[in-house]
């Protein structure tokens, strides 16, 4: 009996110490939290850190531009070199991948890169919030790049886009299973803009989140190591936003250029 | 819809894993990634892009001025060196020639000079010449002159006093030496 009491007196403390304990929750940083809840005729348009994350990315991205060309010369100073080089960056891309006729779509490639480049590195910001790692914003621009793809191409080339799902120089006999494989991999192409950049943003923060949570709880001794990762990792992240926002802008470029060519 | 909104942020992250599948917060993210994007393309569009496009013309168009320049002045100074060089040619031509002509004229000079001197000489060697032929001729003529007086003297005395043969040969002889050594001495 006495036995059975201490077991169970063991068991309580050993549970209120686990209570006690910190909690590991790397996957915080993606909770959105409505801070004002906005819904006009039942539709939600809440400000949530979400959103408001959107906007400073919109007021950093406007402003370092503004600021960059604030009194232009003919020699640039450093930030106007730098507004001048991701200019030239993104045209580079439309030209190499699309050709000149990419030039009327420069603004919406444009502002894309530097939306989704400025949502990954706020992101690194302790205690900001990363816009791109929500499922639902990289999905929305996915699916509106996807969408407008298709209008491009049936606009260009109407009812002939569809044969954008035969291979040329196909035998007849593999047609039946050529299109299905290509109908499904153009409607697949949503899902890995969006998925790719969305798992990489993710498991990015999460990482880090763990490593800052050793951090946080280990001895002084030992959480030098997590912290030294930390500081790797968060230049890692860096590199990683910019070549996952350069990886969905130079994709939307060959979705584009497949709508006006085709292959 | 709002409260479903509060039970997602209350904590509904730990039943349902990941916090973005969360589908009560997807309505609002939709909206407002749409509304951003357009945002920022249009503040873009309307601020940032011409900015750029234009000050990137203006140095393209700059840099093809200077480039020109420095063409056309390649081409002046092509022109000019040219242009001096052939000048320097036709100086050193110049240069030439005019020594080559001062060179021919004080020979030429020098030729006169000589041509003179030699026809001065000349001259006065033929002035000379005709001087001592006079002298002669007068010379002759006085020994002529002498002699016609010596013979019309011997004449005198043979007639005013007669002389020997021996004599007169002797005085004739005498006077012949006279008169021979006479123009000498003249």
């Amino acid at each position: 009996m006495d036995f059975a009491l201490i077991a169970a007196a063991h068991a309580q403390t050993a549970q209120q110490a686990a209570n006690a304990a910190p909690k590991m929750d790397p996957l915080h940083h993606f909770q959105v939290v409505n801070y004002i809840n906005i819904a006009p005729l039942g539709f939600d348009i809440s400000i949530s850190n979400s959103v408001l994350w959107m906007w400073i990315v919109v007021a950093v991205v406007f402003g370092l531009f503004r600021y960059a060309l604030r009194n232009p010369s003919l020699v640039p100073g450093r930030m106007q070199s730098v507004a001048e080089a991701g200019y030239l960056f993104v045209d580079n891309m439309i030209n190499e991948i699309i050709g000149h006729e990419g030039k009327k779509f420069f603004p919406i490639v444009f502002t894309l890169f530097f939306f989704v480049l400025f949502c990954n590195w706020t992101g690194l910001i302790p205690g900001s919030f990363t816009v791109t790692s929500q499922l639902i914003v990289t999905g929305t621009l996915a699916l509106a790049i996807f969408v407008f793809c298709i209008f491009l191409g049936a606009y260009h080339h109407g009812w002939k886009f569809l044969g954008f799902f035969v291979p040329h120089g196909l035998p007849p006999a593999l047609l039946p299973l050529m299109v299905p494989i290509e109908i499904i991999s153009f409607l697949a192409r949503p899902v890995s803009l969006s998925v790719r950049l969305f798992a990489n943003m993710t498991a990015g923060h999460t990482v880090l989140g763990v490593l800052f949570f050793f951090t946080a709880t280990m001895a002084w001794f030992g959480a030098w190591l997590p912290f030294g990762f930390t500081v790797v990792f968060t230049g890692m992240e860096i590199f990683i936003g910019f070549i996952q926002a350069y990886i969905f802008t130079i994709l939307t470029c060959v979705y584009i250029n497949d709508s006006l060519h085709m292959h | 819809m709002i409260a479903s909104a509060h039970a997602s942020a209350g904590g509904a992250a730990a039943s349902s894993g990941l916090p973005q599948f969360e589908p009560s917060v997807f309505g609002s993210q939709i909206f407002w990634t749409v509304v951003s994007f357009f945002l920022l393309m249009m503040l873009l569009k309307k601020y940032v892009l011409p900015a750029i496009i234009n000050i990137l013309d203006s140095r393209a168009s700059r840099i093809s001025d200077d480039l020109q320049k420095a063409e056309q002045a390649r081409k002046e100074g092509e022109r000019l060196l040219t242009n001096y060089q052939g000048q320097l040619v036709a100086a050193r031509q110049v240069a030439a020639q005019t020594l080559e002509e001062a060179r021919q004229e004080s020979a030429r000079q020098r030729d006169q000079a000589l041509e003179e001197l030699n026809k001065e000489l000349a001259k006065k060697k033929n002035a000379a010449l005709i001087e001592i032929e006079q002298a002669k001729q007068k010379a002759m003529e006085e020994v002529r002159g002498a002699a016609v007086e010596l013979s019309m003297l011997v004449a005198e005395k043979l007639i005013v006093q007669s002389i020997g043969q021996d004599n007169a040969r002797r005085m004739v002889d005498e006077a012949v030496k006279q008169l021979g050594e006479s123009p000498r001495l003249h």
